[in-house]
């Protein structure tokens, strides 16, 4: 399945992260309190997602041509939050979306965008867990000075520089612990919504929204659509 | 027994430690290195249950930093990790006093319990 050098970083990446959610599930159930099925459920969920946003990715690398369609990020966004939401709260975290201002669709591809922002979601939540004291993480979008739209998760945390994010790219698949903002974890989510976004030719980076930092992505806005908002 | 668990993942502490305290042990929780350092001069822990990799300082380092202090370098330390392969683990391990090494992803709570349970024999 793996055809490039890339694809096969990822794979390895997502067969070392796919354990810790392997393993919750089975020690859980071995516990075999009724109260956990529902906590279960929600990891099986996240494991899944993880492994859905790897093949998206593939798929998506493998097409010719970009595909991309308009796209409402409030909407993507909004949708993300709630599906993050019982993660949020397993894991001790508010989940929030700020939205600044209006925004006309961006050109996307919608699943990937979801998807992307989906493990992007579950990693900070998780890598933030670690801390063991309440934290809030951010869904977000801005424009930014030359008329893109950035989309991203944030928190309050000192969190990832840019530095440790491009180390982290060069590394992953092959270290523990390719990024050390997050926390034990091999960054698998981060590098597969990475990846997600580069097939939107909106890669990854290291953004600020107010005083929050994260990770985002910027997308056009698009042309068509521009005046029906 | 009064156990220090250091697990960065919240879901698999908060499993570890029902099954420790099914039978009758008490656990104090930590999520990273430092944390735990702090938690052992609190001076309750009889052994230690450790993942190696945790955020920013490791298992490792944690256990050199813990064995560099008179007063801990007998207490007994279970590794639970997701870390595979050490070079010349078994040295490494002798050194650090590691009674057992157990890989997560195929250790059940009853063997992990059980491993305690071990190390709890080997106290000083």
């Amino acid at each position: 399945m793996a055809n490039t050098g890339a694809d096969e970083r990822l794979l390895r990446a997502l067969a070392e992260q796919i354990k810790l959610p392997l393993v919750q599930i089975a020690s859980m159930a071995e516990l075999g309190n009724p109260n956990s099925l529902e906590s279960i459920a929600h990891i099986t969920e996240a494991a899944l997602s993880l492994v859905d946003g790897f093949l998206l990715s593939s798929q998506r690398a493998e097409q010719e041509t970009l595909e991309l369609e308009p796209v409402s990020l409030s909407s993507v966004l909004m949708e993300t939050s709630h599906q993050l939401d019982f993660w949020a709260k397993q894991n001790n975290c508010d989940i929030e979306v700020r939205l600044a201002g209006k925004y006309v669709p961006v050109m996307a591809h919608q699943k990937s965008l979801r998807s992307a922002l989906l493990l992007l979601g579950y990693s900070l939540i998780e890598a933030r867990a670690v801390e063991r004291r309440r934290h809030r993480v951010v869904l977000a979008a801005h424009r930014n000075p030359h008329g893109g739209l950035v989309a991203g998760v944030f928190d309050n945390q000192p969190g990832i520089s840019a530095d440790a994010f491009r180390r982290g790219r060069a590394l992953y698949g092959s270290a523990r612990q390719p990024i050390p903002g997050l926390g034990g974890a091999n960054g698998a989510g981060v590098f597969i919504a990475d990846a997600l976004l580069r097939t939107m030719a909106a890669p990854l980076r290291v953004a600020r929204h107010n005083n929050l930092t994260g990770l985002a992505g910027t997308f056009h806005p698009s042309s068509q659509l521009q005046f029906v908002s | 027994m009064n156990i220090l668990l250091v697990e960065p993942s919240q879901l698999l502490a908060r499993a570890y430690t029902a099954a420790l305290e099914r039978v009758g042990h008490e656990v104090v929780c930590c999520s990273g290195a430092q944390e735990a350092i702090h938690a052992l001069d609190e001076g309750l822990a009889e052994l230690i249950v450790l993942e190696l990799q945790l955020g920013g300082h490791s298992g490792i380092e944690f256990l050199y930093e813990l064995r560099s202090y008179p007063e801990w370098q007998s207490l007994p330390v279970v590794l639970n990790t997701f870390a595979k392969s050490l070079q010349k683990p078994d040295q490494v391990f002798d050194r650090l006093g590691v009674t057992h090494y157990l890989y997560k992803p195929m250790t059940s709570l009853r063997q992990l319990v059980r491993a305690v349970d071990e190390a709890s024999l080997l106290r000083v």
